[in-house]
């Protein structure tokens, strides 16, 4: 779910996921695209990896399933929550396996396989202490 | 190509040393190891100096030239070097490679770090990057990695507890290692939960501290009876492919096969053997990865004691970062040091019996699921 706040606040990095309001279609990831290697990229690089040539924009889409997991119990850095979670998630459209956080309200239903959908919300602050939006992956399931 | 050898190992008891400096730290390291070879300063060649955190906690930079200046170790060329948890063993793979290039006769790493100051929080690999912004912090990076390993091999939380009960065992003998009292795994798995599953008692703690190494080429060790040879000293990064798996380590693997393919080697032929034990599951992957049993088995490994002091094959006779503490660009060279001492015969109650050849192994920071720097030394005697 959209917070109150989220389309007045700065992405934690531009170019990560697509900016808000999402009233009309939710948040996807961005990241980049070499046609020539058929290879995907998250965030977007400026140069393929592999051939150097330019890399281009790419969704790469917002669903995925939860490769592995932790909750994080200690004293959280950059304002985030206590606990959090954090993953890898394998996307759907893509086939990369990218970290990321996890919804802080889910943390005790988190397992291995789980279907998970991006969400993009007020989550900690930045490096200058300014409250921020950062991407999250939340259980597609219900409570 | 001229052979190598250790002829000077040198260092502090690791802990917390709040009256002292980093350069204080690592001058008496590189003075410890000069009189251990039985050399003046002035035999120096080329000195490579290891520190990671200094300029980020102190606004310290190029710090080498001051350690070895007070060491009486000036005019040659002096590196200073940040490899993340490897700047020590990075340290002595560059003055390897001045000796075994005939560059120079004698070279000398040290690393030196200092911690234990208020606020220093948790680590992380580099706080503009992407995944340290994301909430990545490195006991995470490992907890991540230990639920994988449990989820795909059954591993445990009492396995997970058994490599720092055996460290913590092994520490008790080692006036060098910061935490020697032993823990049972009881204790273990009632500490306060870091990251789940990992808690306070498999993560290492931090810690002040610095180490040193002075090495020859063999021709010039050839009359020092406590020489040591180094057969391989192989440093590789990352593939930083996507995806990573993150139990079947592909960089891990890759710069143990280098180096048991350099050194001539196999896993069977190994005595001892120091790790990177900066979570008890990084022993677990490390095992796997080094060839001490199968995929998966690791956990296994350390809980039937084929690890321990007195097994099969023994594993982080020191007391590991787990018992040591790791002061960040101190403990590859502390790692050195234990092998050093232990192919010397020189390890007193935790020695290792007619210990012949012995392996450090030592990897640090976090890239897209892979590490930056992993680095594996063998030697011999």
């Amino acid at each position: 779910m959209v917070k109150e706040g989220t389309n007045r606040l700065s992405p934690v990095e531009e170019g990560l996921f697509t900016p808000p309001p999402y009233t009309e279609s939710p948040p996807k990831l961005l990241g980049g695209y070499c046609r020539k290697c058929r290879q995907h990229y998250f965030p977007r690089p400026r140069h393929c990896r592999r051939c150097l040539d330019p890399v281009e924009g790419a969704s790469l889409g917002s669903e995925g399933k939860l490769y592995s997991f932790t909750v994080i119990r200690t004293r959280p850095p950059l304002g985030l929550p206590q606990p959090y979670g954090v993953g890898y998630v394998d996307l759907e459209e893509c086939g990369l396996r990218i970290f990321g956080l996890l919804d802080p309200g889910a943390v005790d239903r988190l397992r291995i396989g789980l279907p998970v959908r991006l969400a993009v919300a007020p989550l900690g602050h930045d490096a200058r202490g300014e409250r921020c939006l950062r991407p999250y992956f939340t259980p597609m399931e219900a409570d | 190509m001229p052979d190598v050898a250790v002829i000077g190992i040198g260092m502090l008891p690791f802990g917390r040393h709040p009256e002292r400096t980093v350069v204080d730290m690592g001058t008496e390291a590189t003075l410890l190891a000069l009189q251990d070879a039985g050399l003046p300063p002035a035999r120096v060649g080329a000195g490579f100096f290891a520190n990671a955190l200094a300029g980020r906690l102190f606004g310290d930079m190029t710090i080498g030239q001051n350690v070895f200046g007070e060491a009486g170790i000036n005019r040659i060329p002096v590196i200073n070097v940040e490899n993340a948890c490897t700047s020590g063993s990075t340290a002595f793979y560059l003055a390897y490679n001045a000796v075994a290039a005939g560059q120079v006769e004698v070279a000398l790493a040290a690393g030196a770090e200092k911690m234990c100051v208020p606020g220093f929080g948790l680590i992380n690999s580099g706080e503009n990057e992407l995944e340290t912004k994301l909430g990545l912090v490195t006991p995470a990076s490992f907890a991540l990695r230990a639920m994988r390993h449990m989820a795909e091999f059954g591993t445990t939380p009492a396995q997970l507890a058994a490599v720092s009960v055996k460290n913590r065992r092994h520490a008790r003998h080692n006036p060098m290692a910061q935490f020697r009292e032993p823990v049972t795994v009881e204790d273990v798995l009632t500490a306060p939960m870091i990251a789940d599953p990992l808690t306070r008692l498999m993560c290492c703690p931090i810690a002040d501290g610095a180490a040193a190494a002075i090495l020859c080429s063999t021709a010039s060790a050839r009359r020092m009876q406590r020489a040591v040879q180094v057969k391989a000293a192989v440093l590789c990064s990352g593939s930083y492919e996507n995806p990573q798996d993150l139990v079947r380590w592909e960089t891990d693997y890759r710069v143990c096969r280098l180096a048991y393919e350099k050194a001539g080697v196999d896993p069977a032929d190994l005595d001892l053997v120091e790790c990177h034990d900066a979570f008890s599951i990084a022993e677990i992957l490390h095992y796997e990865a080094l060839g001490l049993c199968l995929p998966g088995e690791g956990g296994r490994l350390a809980a039937e004691g084929e690890t321990a002091l007195g097994g099969r094959i023994p594993v982080n006779t020191s007391g590991g970062l787990l018992s040591r503490g790791h002061p960040v660009a101190a403990t590859g060279l502390a790692q050195v040091c234990e092998v050093i001492t232990q192919l010397r015969g020189e390890a007193g109650q935790r020695q290792v019996a007619k210990a012949k050849i012995g392996l450090a192994h030592c990897a640090g920071g976090d890239k897209d699921g892979d590490t930056k720097s992993s680095t594996v030394l063998i030697f011999a005697v």
